[in-house]
């Protein structure tokens, strides 16, 4: 039997896609990626059909590779490095399974996006701890399994989070759940205990969602992920804190993680500012401190009015100041804007048609070393110092920092963004900047910094994909499947 | 004493928390100073710190181990400075952890595991009445010239018992004899023993000839009996430490009330009859010997029984009675003198490295032991350190030299004598 | 006594030097007694065949490479309290890590540490106070390594609520694998620091442990950077006296309530509420009867013999310790205005201890978690079981079901009675509401009775199965996996096949994790007969 027909026996062939232009969209990823045509797109519509792909493709030795969020992809791992891959389509997976109000989870398929998701968990005064203005058609799993950062860094106790447990499909074909998932007992039985997959550690010795976490659909494919929840704010109010330097933000941002006050915390240049609340940049300081402060189910306005007098005794002694409107931008209506899905166009998108981003992590202190280097980077480019945002954000209760350079770009400007983009990353790797997500072409620049972890990483791929067939070429991993 | 056999359930009691390595926990103030066993901080093997050693002590009961030249070596490279029991006895009612301790040594000197300088100490005690080697005619000629009445000739109501040390240590005797000045000064009514002092005992106990205590016990008994005193007063925390624990431990009873000179000097503070006026500009630091503090503690004697599990706390010897505070409210009293506490004091001391026999057998180890302990006072900024025991008083001044520190070490008598107008 | 080959000691004592190595058998026996939480029968456990002390992860990875150059198993450990942190089998190697005792880094800004494996708690908390921080604490208490729980032991500690747990407040890690290489996890493998553990790309923190760790079946944690939270309080305590007699000077930001409950339900609502408000500092269940026992065992068997006496105590079961702190002085009252509305709507009872005498004790023990070796003073040990990371409604149940248990136990006098109280867990992680519940039992083990205490071992496994309470404690008994693996999604093999790859010369103690995917089959094919 061909390749082709085994593949309808699993999924149907209403869910076989092949048509050329859906195939060619594959090939390249907004970030420049390019690779091969996958010779399919299958549409699986439940983890048995999952299974049985991966068997196949272990069986036939063909590359899979899984793909969950609708629309346009950016960062390149779904961009097949070989030929004759199958892309398994998971947007159709698009459950959510449960939400539970009490233990504040949510446990959702591949195809769940944030808008979707964000809508079901309001209705029971929840919120979804979110990266900052998902893209349309983002998969909250695809979000959760790549370790995106999230807005609210005192609700970030660990980079795995928010996410929580795993159904999956191991390379080897092997279903697994992982965290506290994995039982005793069917999901029925425990929800009836009172569990809701709620802990990722385990099963005893081992946290698997971690492994799966980053690894670009090496390792296996998900079903279905379960993600932490956070209550929803009865007020909320959102300040803004200006500065034509970080000089006194940043040790003022430190402080308030330490006191942990503030939500939503982040700190975004006029550039990123702008594209984002859809204003002009020259009305707006170089720096600003975005956060969020909130009344909870007790004593709401009460806790408001505490946590806005603390801040302000801290804003004093730090000699900067929290404003409720700057120069005509509401931060109620900013917070409101980041701590939900982008609408139709992407917002980097929006001020020069295209956007590099440049993001990796490091201590919210270093931040300004980063910056300098990038905006000399730009200089030399030619490229205008208006083309490059900057979004700043704490993770891990301010452990540390994900520090994104958005490098806009017109028509015109794609081969200087392009140069800008590879010398520039180059450049943040060799000064200590943490490319936890390497995508893309990072991938090698990374991974030869750290020979060890390519050994060992290569025992991992060998245990759970021992035929290489999932996303093969990705990595540090071959091609060969 | 019971013997190690006896001790066997404390043995088996230690769950190997290892608290016996720390201070006790919630008086741990940095990374630097936690640590409270010397022992096991300089060899770093388990069996050296106290629960280590009650393990081994175990292992030797029931024969899975043997005595070796290696054991003993461990065994006796150990100050018995208590902290381990401190730190024990905070969690535990019923592991009496120095007592094993005491009777492992006891144990190796039964099998004939000796150290060849503890023959020498033992030699030196049977021979000429003290731990040094030095000869039994010249333990009085610390006296020379004071006037002290001497109480083989005359009954006297407080008997001076300076102890091997101060007897014969030739740079402490400024020291010792300020101290008799000073009680003769007082108005007490003082008598020495002269060349007819002899050791306490303690130390052949403590390095595991417990037998030989004995001869020495009733000896000091005779002696204090003859003097007619009422009370004796010794500047020696090793000797308080002998009379205060190890005589009633063993059955032995002095008859008469013992006290510390910081504990007599204290009492007449508090009373009124000593007033210091004389300013001392110095910030100091207070080292609290072993035996004055937590081992001199008081034997809490009184309770019978064969399962320590219901033996009531205050019968434990968990250091809470020893003698703290008296020699901190003296130097408190001495106008000028600002004290500047360590972070390890009271029960959960440092050791100054000398005692237990180490000194004598291990050197470079009490000396380690005392370098230790002079960072530690160096570090709270004092000019000095003030003690309150020859021997702690040697092993310090000796590991100045030696490394060229900048600290003074003062008896509590060196500062007495500056705030009375001496030098 | 087996010893090691005259050229393979030769070789470590060139590595290391003479006094940090050593085969006296007593001194050996040190290692071999590991009472805590020991589940044989034996007394003691197999002594290791030489005993061996480095300094450096270079000489870790030399002692690794000598072991596979000459076969010989190894087991580390850096505090060593409990049975894990002893071999399991005769001739292997013990490798005493308390050498290695600094801390490299303490990143006030950054809210981490860098240490190594002979840091204990105490000693880290204490630096990271002069910060205005604090560090996790697990329940074994401040004498215990920050590193090996973190990295490759397990534990939960009673300020979870603002410090999280052990295994997720890891940073980088530096790892000597069974295979003599050193890998360093995270943003250290990348020379980016220490203030990162996953990526790039896959954690391979999840490889290195899960809710538990492996007690050294996958090589040597010589370093790891672990997250420090905020502490409001003095920074340098003023603290007398030792243990009972402690007497801390306390800040007025800083308060301590016991909450009472009337039943399991209420106390799991009031649990929820609490978390989800964000207020606290610390939350713990205290239940009365464990509490005493502690405290005073001796009464409390005068005590528990009344049988009013026990209905009364057992009334106060569901009893909880919960601690506010701030910096501010709004906050703290906000958060008690909060707490008593709690309160109120579930009909609990509150008590002030900041208005007790106890305060300035009670405060620096839950500050430094320092009661957990008091579990000693009963009898001189204890067992502990049940216990999975799970939603605090299951830990309730866990409660619930254990308690019953237990009580058969005690009943026989294989436990002492201490109201069949549950002593120890809560929530953790803020609003997370996932938490603990941990059953422990305090006993004599001279008593001869360990055959009884297996039994309440496995009775605690099977109800765990029955009740769905999810894998925790009773999984970490040697062999367990026999049990839950092909009830899980057989993740005993995963971990085989991991135990493999990284350990291929097989010289990692496997007695708390698994044997290898080669032994495994063999394994369950002789249980089977």
């Amino acid at each position: 039997m061909g390749k082709m027909e085994d593949l309808a026996n699993i999924v149907g062939k209403e869910h076989i896609k092949t048509d050329k232009e859906i195939l060619e969209s594959f090939k390249t990823s907004l970030n420049f990626i390019s690779g091969e045509v996958p010779e399919c797109v299958v549409e699986p519509q439940n983890l048995e059909d999952v299974q049985n792909l991966v068997r196949l493709a272990n069986e036939k030795g063909f590359g899979l590779i899984p793909c969950s969020s609708k629309g346009n992809h950016i960062k390149g791992d779904t961009v097949p490095s070989v030929s004759g891959a199958v892309i398994v389509d998971l947007s159709t997976m698009n459950k959510i399974i449960r939400i539970d109000k009490r233990n504040k989870v949510a446990m959702v398929e591949p195809g769940v996006t944030f808008e979707e998701l964000q809508a079901e968990v309001e209705e029971q005064g929840l919120r979804i701890e979110m990266p900052m203005l998902p893209r349309n058609g983002k998969s909250v799993l695809a979000s959760l399994l790549d370790r995106e950062p999230t807005t609210c860094p005192k609700y970030n106790w660990d980079a795995i989070d928010p996410l929580c447990c795993l159904e999956l499909i191991f390379g080897t074909g092997d279903m697994f759940r992982t965290g506290n998932a994995v039982g005793p007992g069917t999901l029925e039985e425990q929800w009836a205990a009172g569990q809701a997959q709620k802990v990722s550690m385990g099963p005893a010795q081992t946290e698997l969602s971690r492994v799966i976490q980053g690894s670009q659909g090496t390792m296996g494919i998900a079903t279905w992920a379960t993600i932490k929840l956070e209550q929803k704010p009865k007020i909320r109010q959102g300040y803004i804190v200006g500065g034509e330097t970080m000089d006194a933000l940043i040790p003022f941002v430190y402080k308030m993680l330490w006191r942990k006050l503030p939500d939503v915390c982040l700190i975004l240049n006029r550039v990123d500012l702008a594209a984002i609340y859809g204003c002009d940049q020259k009305d707006l300081p170089a720096w600003s401190v975005v956060y969020s402060i909130s009344g909870l189910e007790y004593l709401p306005e009460e806790r408001l009015s505490y946590i806005r007098k603390d801040i302000e005794e801290l804003a004093e002694k730090f000699q900067v100041k929290p404003v409720q409107h700057l120069n005509g931008i509401s931060a109620d209506k900013l917070v409101d804007i980041i701590t939900k899905p982008c609408g139709e166009t992407y917002w980097k998108h929006k001020p020069k048609g295209g956007c590099l981003d440049l993001f990796f992590l490091t201590s919210l202190e270093k931040t300004p070393e980063f910056i300098t280097i990038l905006e000399n980077e730009v200089e030399e480019q030619g490229l205008p110092k208006e083309n490059l945002g900057v979004y700043i954000q704490p993770i891990r209760h301010g452990t540390g920092c994900h520090l994104e350079f958005n490098l806009m770009y017109g028509p015109k400007q794609k081969t200087k963004a392009k140069a800008l983009f590879g010398s520039a990353s180059q450049k943040c790797l060799d000064m200590g900047g943490f490319f936890s997500r390497p995508h893309g072409s990072w991938a090698d620049m990374v991974y030869k910094k750290c020979p060890d972890t390519v050994r060992v990483l290569k025992k991992v791929k060998h245990i759970f994909d021992p035929k290489g067939i999932m996303n093969p070429g990705k990595l540090c991993f071959g091609k060969e499947v | 004493m019971s013997n190690l056999a006896e001790l066997k359930r404390d043995m088996e009691g230690c769950s190997r928390c290892s608290h016996c390595k720390w201070v006790p926990m919630a008086q741990i103030k940095s990374w630097r100073y936690a640590k409270v066993c010397p022992s096991v901080d300089k060899f770093n093997f388990h069996m050296y710190s106290g629960g280590g050693k009650m393990i081994a002590a175990n292992s030797i009961l029931e024969e899975r181990s043997e005595i070796t030249d290696t054991f003993a070596d461990i065994v006796y490279a150990c100050q018995l400075c208590g902290a381990c029991q401190v730190s024990c006895q905070a969690y535990r009612d019923d592991i009496d952890l120095s007592d094993v301790l005491l009777q492992l040594r006891a144990k190796c000197v039964q099998e004939a595991y000796v150290l060849p300088e503890h023959l020498e100490v033992i030699d030196s005690m049977k021979r000429e009445d003290n731990t040094l080697g030095m000869q039994k005619r010249d333990r009085g000629n610390w006296a020379e010239g004071l006037d002290i009445p001497n109480i083989n000739k005359q009954k006297v109501d407080v008997l001076f018992h300076v102890g091997c040390q101060f007897s014969y240590d030739e740079e402490l005797r400024e020291t010792v004899r300020s101290w008799a000045k000073f009680l003769k000064d007082q108005g007490v009514d003082i008598g020495i023993a002269g060349k007819d002092e002899a050791c306490c005992g303690g130390r052949a106990f403590e390095i595991g000839y417990q037998g030989e205590m004995k001869n020495f016990a009733e000896d000091m008994t005779s002696r204090v009996k003859a003097s007619g005193a009422k009370l004796i007063v010794t500047p020696c925390s090793d000797c308080y430490y002998t009379f205060k624990y190890l005589y009633p431990k063993n059955g032995i009873d002095l008859g008469v009330k013992v006290l510390h000179t910081t504990e007599y000097v204290d009492s007449l503070i508090k009373n009124g009859s000593l007033q210091l006026r004389n300013k001392v500009p110095m910030k100091v630091t207070y080292h609290d010997p072993c035996h004055l503090g937590r081992r001199g503690e008081i034997y809490k004697a009184g309770w019978e029984g064969d399962n320590k599990l219901f033996r009531p706390v205050r019968f434990k010897q968990n250091g809470c009675l020893g003698i703290y505070d008296p020699p901190r409210d003296i130097i408190k009293s001495i106008p000028g003198v600002e004290l500047i506490e360590m972070e390890r004091i009271r029960e959960y001391s440092w050791c100054c490295g000398a005692g237990g026999g180490v000194y004598e057998a291990f050197p470079e180890f009490a000396k380690w032991t005392a370098a230790e302990r002079i960072e530690e006072a160096k570090s709270t900024g004092a000019e000095a350190i003030v003690t309150a025991c020859p021997w702690c008083e040697r092993v310090f001044n000796d590991t100045i030299e030696e490394n060229g520190e900048d600290i003074k070490i003062l008896d509590m008598m060196d500062l007495l004598t500056l705030s009375l107008g001496g030098k | 006594m087996e010893k090691l080959s005259k050229e393979m000691y030769k070789e470590l004592e060139n590595v290391l030097g003479k006094e940090n190595v050593s085969q006296e058998p007593a001194l050996l026996d040190g290692y071999a007694w590991q009472p805590a939480l020991n589940v044989t029968n034996q007394k003691w456990i197999s002594r290791p065949i030489a005993a061996v002390l480095p300094k450096t992860p270079e000489e870790v990875q030399k002692i690794i490479k000598l072991c596979i150059k000459y076969n010989v198993k190894m087991k580390p450990h850096s505090t060593g309290w409990a049975a894990w942190g002893g071999p399991s089998e005769d001739g292997m190697l013990m490798v005493d890590l308390r050498r290695m005792n600094r801390i490299i880094e303490l990143n006030e800004k950054d809210k981490y540490a860098v240490v190594e494996p002979y840091v204990c708690c105490s000693q880290l908390q204490a630096e990271a106070m002069k910060k205005g921080l604090t560090c996790h604490i697990i329940g074994a208490g401040p004498n215990t390594s920050a590193l090996a729980s973190a990295t490759a032991a397990w534990g939960y500690g009673g300020s979870g609520l603002s410090t999280g747990f052990s295994g997720r407040n890891l940073l980088g890690v530096e790892w000597v694998m069974p295979d003599g290489e050193i890998l360093r996890i995270g943003s250290p493998g990348c020379d980016s620091g220490w203030f990162s553990g996953d990526g790039p790309g896959p954690g391979l923190r999840g490889i290195m442990r899960g809710f538990a760790g492996t007690q050294g079946s996958l090589g040597v944690f010589t370093k790891c950077a672990v997250k420090l939270f905020p502490y409001y309080a003095i920074k340098e305590p003023k603290v007398k006296g030792v243990l009972y007699n402690v007497r801390a000077e306390v800040t007025k930001t800083e308060k301590l309530f016991a909450v009472v409950a009337p039943s399991f339900k209420t106390y799991a609502d009031f649990t929820y509420k609490f978390g989800t408000s964000e207020i606290g500092h610390t939350i713990q269940r205290a239940p009365f009867g464990a509490f005493l026992h502690t405290m005073v065992p001796r009464a409390t068997e005068k005590f528990t013999g009344n049988k009013s006496l026990r209905a009364m105590g057992k009334a106060f079961q569901n009893m909880g310790m919960l601690s506010l702190s701030s910096e501010s002085e709004r906050e703290v009252e906000f958060q008690e205005k909060v707490l008593r509305e709690i309160v109120r709507e579930t009909r609990c009872i509150l008590i002030d201890i900041s208005k007790t005498p106890a305060f300035k004790f009670l405060w620096m023990m839950n500050h430094r978690s320092i009661p957990t070796a008091l579990t000693f003073r009963a009898g001189g040990d204890f067992t502990t079981s049940y216990g999975s990371p799970v939603e605090y409604d299951n830990a309730m149940l866990q409660a619930k079901v254990a308690q019953k248990v237990k009580q058969k136990y005690i009943d026989n006098d294989v436990f002492f009675d201490d109201f069949s109280d549950i002593g120890w867990g809560a929530i953790n992680e803020g609003t997370a509401t996932w938490g603990h519940c941990e059953i422990a039992a305090m006993y004599d083990r001279r008593d001869g009775k360990a055959d009884e205490r297996f039994q309440y071992l496995a009775e605690s496994a099977e109800t765990t199965v029955e009740y769905k309470m999810g894998v925790g404690l009773s999984n970490q008994a040697p062999g367990a996996w026999k049990i839950y693996g092909p009830q899980l999604y057989n993740y005993h093999l995963w971990q085989a096949r991991i135990k493999k790859e990284f350990d291929p010369h097989l010289i990692g103690d496997e007695e708390f994790y698994v044997p290898s995917i080669d032994e495994i089959d063999e394994i369950m094919a002789e249980e089977k007969k």
